[in-house]
């Protein structure tokens, strides 16, 4: 087995692009370049659960009924900080139809957050669980508490973690290089502003969930709504005391994630013990207002920042510190707002405070909407201060070779030029217009060594299956192309079977990596399974191998030798052909970051305070795009989030009773459909050379830069610099007020 | 959801018998009912539907004095069909309300009954004055503020939140409610009481009263205007919504009438604006003056000044619209 060495061109179709030399593995396809020309990889096919989920026939976790299914939900503390005293379940299990009663907190426990469970209820029906939720009585000490950023990292205020003070700064809180303190002193021009973010909760339409079910013979299924279907099988397998494979997780179709849903939590936990003590299938999804509680959410921030630039109007340092909640953990409330930009000088300190709230969860580019926000802010700021024009300014400082392609095409594409020299506050009327821009980054070229089987008949059936998850983001439709592309069949004739543990193990689905974690086993797996079909053709035709060529599906060799791909399985014997392809360390590529920029145009009601985004120009990269439809609707469904998380996006909570008063998707608003403007996703064909296919991931970079190109926006068609997210009358109309 | 009975009396005469224990409760499209008593806010043994005959109940009729009678379970969508000829405004406000779906289910009678919006007092485990506790949680330091109401907030900070009763308020509309003994019709304005502490509903219905029609009185030259301010363009409830209504006699404004949605517990009349207005050209500086006097009285807490700015900026729309200078 020797790795072969190639050299391939990575980069983008048409420039900029540079040679690559790696060392393939010796079982792994050689890497598609550049140049490469393909049939199906590149070209929009609408994704297959595209039918089933328009019509509702797709079958999500919520939508599992199995015979003789009993439901389970918990009795959730209404208190942020407390210490349960005294917890009566007797009410309860005289309830009719209750069937069990779990008590998951002793009289003692200490409550950190409003939403914990203490009490786990199982009924036959959700009516009879709903009245013996209500039966459940717990005595609670409600001890005072802090909520906000600002209220718990106060000297004084209570503590989460009674051992350590709230304010934690860890070691990769404190970035520093050159000496920024200098810089900044000695900068031509310099600009401050305290930047501020609100909590956002995750909001997937589908709560979190699970229907866990005894097999009878000791082993279980699983039904959830997950992200990660190895992590529940894990998490159920535990929480029963079984081996992995004696636990078996399907996740067909998955209401939305956003990083949410990785493992079990302790309404899964509780489902899998009842489901085993009661020996019957058990169902427990959270309501609407435990999602918005305590499944997960977006860290606020507060971020004082200082950038300064030279008189050339090149920036030489950034300096500042950055608060944020985790709620009540520690740690993973960093804003990402020092990439993007050259510069040369940086001393940021950064510090999670936690708070007695429901703990932060990984949210679609984790750090980074909030970071960009704020670093683009301060370069918007600093090209006025310069009176540079903001876009000539960011190609100025920006070192990445794609995103100066991608500045270009957003800025011809939505017009910059010409709307740009419409001062601000020209339009006649209370509407003034205006367009800002922001820049992507993210990091995802795919990891590990995932499996994918692929199985084909001598009648010509095609399948793919792997346990991996399809979240909304095309897996399905992606893994088919790659194998279809292979074996120069129509992709539609690739039956993929997903979502099941019964398959290989499957990457989770987090930092945008799955199409780039499995894509490139699917690839694999496609190649080895033309070399058995060429090796069948090979007896039958007696010629070499490599005499045969492929085109359009069929195979063909000198002296009029022809067999369509139906022809060429009919020569598999009854055994069939199963092949697994694998994926392989990541090679050299382009370059390390995705790129990306968004160009966003609003209309601001200055007397109201009400902004409605009436375009977005999105430009990304994700290495080669299989799919470009499908990729086409992961940018429409970034920015669509990040324009929901600029304007409307906001948890609030009562400082005092440390409890969420908008936890329903009416008062906790978030775009719809009347308010969607039109979104021009532009993908930028290229190659990243990483894998075979040269993939990498797409799905949290379309949501970085939106909120920063909104809130620009709105500077240039107010004067007005937003530093608040969202941007709702009340703080739209304070920020017009101060600067009348 | 408390387990309740459904039931579907044939008459208005038997609802109103039905829904006289005080365990028992009307609904009509059930829109904010069922929320409501999902979270246990309301717990009624009995769930009275308001029945769709007598067809008056159920119809838009132009009675003979030319009075337009709107039954309480027209929904929202007829609402809008059936106004826009004869009052386009009404049928503006009507077509803003909610989402389409919703538009087909709620009705005119639910709109006037309407619950606040209130996120604590929809929340059982919160605690709330209009539910029965000691204080309103609003209007402590530290509490949210951003939705409350600017105008009689002393004891209670909710907000009425209805997008019809102003409209219906501003053209001097009355409302037919079916007792045990008799019928009576009563000025729209009189639908609605001041908040108590312990009283869930927001209107003075006593138990066994169903609202029937309403009844809006003809026009003849007056003009009306409805501007609703809010977030998102559907599915979404109005930041501040006001009606206004002007005859001009003479060319001066000679009878003035401008009510406000959440705002307020109750709908809220503009009395100082309505002042502004009287003997004067309906011009662009009488509504500036008239908009600029909304605010007064006004006690926005420290969380909600800017509401104050929106309903100035609502009277000053619905005038412009009156007027015929926007559309």
């Amino acid at each position: 087995m020797v790795p072969r060495k190639v050299t391939i061109q990575a980069g983008a179709t048409g420039g900029p692009t540079k040679d690559i030399t790696v060392e393939v593995h010796d079982l792994d396809a050689t890497p598609w370049g550049a140049d490469a020309k393909l049939t199906h990889v590149g070209r929009d096919l609408p994704r297959f659960d595209g039918p089933v989920k328009a019509t509702g026939a797709a079958r999500y976790t919520y939508d599992i009924f199995r015979p003789n299914m009993a439901y389970c939900r918990l009795v959730r503390s209404p208190h942020a900080h407390a210490v349960v005293t005294s917890v009566d379940v007797s009410a309860a299990r005289r309830v009719p139809g209750v069937l069990d009663v779990l008590e998951l907190m002793r009289t003692g426990g200490r409550i950190t957050f409003a939403g914990k469970g203490v009490v786990a209820v199982c009924a036959e029906t959700e009516e009879a669980l709903d009245d013996g939720l209500h039966a459940i009585e717990i005595a609670y000490e409600v001890l005072p508490t802090a909520v906000t950023t600002e209220d718990a990292a106060r000297a004084g205020a209570p503590r989460v973690d009674p051992k350590r003070a709230n304010k934690v700064t860890t070691k990769r809180g404190v970035q520093k290089r050159g000496d920024a303190a200098k810089a900044l002193a000695g900068a031509h021009k310099k600009v401050s502003g305290i930047f501020r973010t609100a909590v956002q909760t995750h909001s997937a339409l589908e709560p979190h969930g699970c229907v866990v079910e005894p097999n009878g013979d000791g082993t279980f299924t699983v039904w959830a709504s997950t992200q990660g279907t190895g992590s529940v099988r894990g998490g159920i397998a535990k929480a029963l005391g079984l081996k992995p494979n004696e636990v078996r997780v399907i996740s067909e179709h998955v209401g939305g994630g956003f990083g949410a849903k990785f493992g079990i939590d302790e309404w899964d936990r509780a489902a899998a013990l009842f489901a085993r003590k009661l020996d019957r299938p058990v169902k427990s999804m959270i309501s609407r207002r435990a999602e918005h509680l305590v499944a997960g959410n977006r860290p606020d921030s507060i971020q004082d920042l200082s950038l300064g630039c030279d008189e050339k109007g090149n920036l030489t340092a950034l300096a500042g510190t950055v608060l944020g909640t985790p709620g009540n953990g520690a740690g993973g409330a960093n804003a990402a707002n020092s990439r993007v930009y050259r510069i040369p000088n940086l001393d940021m300190t950064q510090s999670s405070v936690s708070t007695f709230t429901g703990r932060q969860r990984a949210f679609r580019a984790p750090g980074h909407p909030q970071g960009v926000f704020a670093l683009e802010g301060a370069v918007d700021m600093l090209a006025h201060e310069m009176g540079a024009d903001p876009l000539a300014f960011r190609l100025q400082n920006d070192p990445h070779p794609l995103r100066q392609a991608q500045w270009r095409l957003g800025a011809e594409r939505i017009g910059w030029d010409a709307k740009r020299k419409v001062a601000p506050g020209a339009g006649a009327g209370p509407v003034q217009r205006g367009v800002g821009c922001g820049a992507s980054v993210w990091r995802s070229s795919g990891r590990g060594k995932w499996v994918v089987n692929l199985e084909i008949t001598r009648e010509g059936s095609v399948t793919v299956s792997n346990a991996v998850q399809d979240i909304g983001t095309g897996t399905r439709t992606i893994l088919a192309i790659l194998v279809a592309e292979e074996l120069g069949i129509a992709p539609g004739r690739v039956t993929v079977r997903i979502g099941d543990t019964a398959s290989p193990a499957g990457p989770p689905s987090g930092g945008s990596t799955t199409a780039p974690s499995i894509g490139p086993a699917a690839r694999g797996a496609g190649r080895r399974a033309k070399e058995r079909l060429l090796e069948l053709l090979v007896g039958e035709w007696e010629v070499a191998s490599d005499a045969i060529r492929i085109e359009n599906g069929v195979f063909t060799a000198s002296g009029g030798k022809r067999a369509t791909f139906d022809e060429a399985c009919a020569l598999i014997g009854p055994e069939g052909i199963t092949v697994s392809g694998q994926r392989r360390r990541n090679y050299a590529g382009f370059h390390n970051e995705t790129a990306g920029c968004q160009f966003a145009e609003v209309a601001v009601d200055t007397e109201t305070g009400i902004i409605k985004v009436e375009r977005v120009v999105a430009v990304h990269d994700a290495g080669r795009i299989i799919d470009p439809l499908t990729a086409r609707s992961q940018v429409v469904g970034g920015v669509i989030q990040g324009i929901s998380y600029a304007l409307y996006e906001e948890r609030q909570m009562d400082r005092n009773l440390g409890d969420m008063v908008n936890p329903t998707l009416d008062t906790y608003r978030i775009l719809g459909i009347r308010d969607c403007p039109r979104i021009d996703a532009l993908l930028t064909t290229m190659s990243s050379g990483f894998n075979n296919a040269g993939m990498m991931g797409l799905g949290e970079p379309t949501t970085v830069p939106t909120a920063a190109a909104v809130a620009n926006a709105v500077f240039h068609a107010t004067g007005v610099r937003m530093l608040t997210l969202p941007m709702t009358p009340r703080t739209v109309l304070a920020a017009l007020r101060g600067a009348r | 959801m408390k387990a309740f009975r459904y039931l579907r009396p044939a008459s208005v005469e038997e609802a109103v018998k039905t829904s006289t224990p005080e365990t028992a409760m009307l609904k009509a499209g059930g829109m904010d009912l069922l929320d409501l008593m999902k979270e246990r806010v309301l717990t009624p043994d009995d769930v009275v539907q308001v029945p769709a005959v007598p067809e008056r109940v159920r119809r838009v009729m132009t009675g003979p004095d030319g009075m337009l009678l709107v039954g309480a379970l027209v929904t929202l969508a007829e609402l809008a069909e059936a106004m826009a000829g004869p009052l386009p405004e009404v049928a503006h406000a009507a077509s803003l309300a909610a989402s389409p779906q919703i538009r087909h289910r709620a009705t005119v009678g639910g709109n006037l009954c309407q619950h606040t919006r209130c996120g604590y007092f929809r929340l059982l485990s919160m605690p709330c004055w209009k539910r029965g506790d000691k204080e309103c949680p609003v209007l402590q330091e530290g509490g949210v503020q951003e939705n409350a109401g600017i105008f009689s907030n002393g004891s209670c900070a909710c907000a009425h939140p209805a997008s019809l009763p102003p409209v219906f308020a501003a053209l001097d509309s009355l409302v037919m409610i079916q007792g045990a003994k008799l019928e009576r019709t009563i000025p729209i304005a009189d639908l609605y009481a001041p908040p108590k502490r312990g009283k869930l509903t927001d209107t003075t219905l006593a138990a066994g009263e169903v609202l029937t029609r309403v009844l809006i009185p003809p026009q003849g030259d007056a003009q009306l205007g409805y501007s609703e301010i809010r977030q998102k363009e559907a599915f979404d409830w109005p930041l501040v919504s006001a009606a206004a209504r002007v005859v001009l006699r003479g060319g001066k404004i000679a009878a003035a009438n401008i009510w406000l949605g959440s705002v307020a517990p109750t709908p809220h009349r503009a009395v100082a604006a309505e002042k502004a207005l009287m003997g004067k050209p309906f011009d662009d500086a009488t509504i500036q003056m008239a908009a600029a006097a909304v605010a007064d009285g006004a006690t926005p807490l420290p969380g909600n000044s800017y509401k104050a700015e929106l309903a100035t900026v609502a009277v000053k729309r619905a005038l412009l619209r009156a007027a015929g200078r926007t559309k």
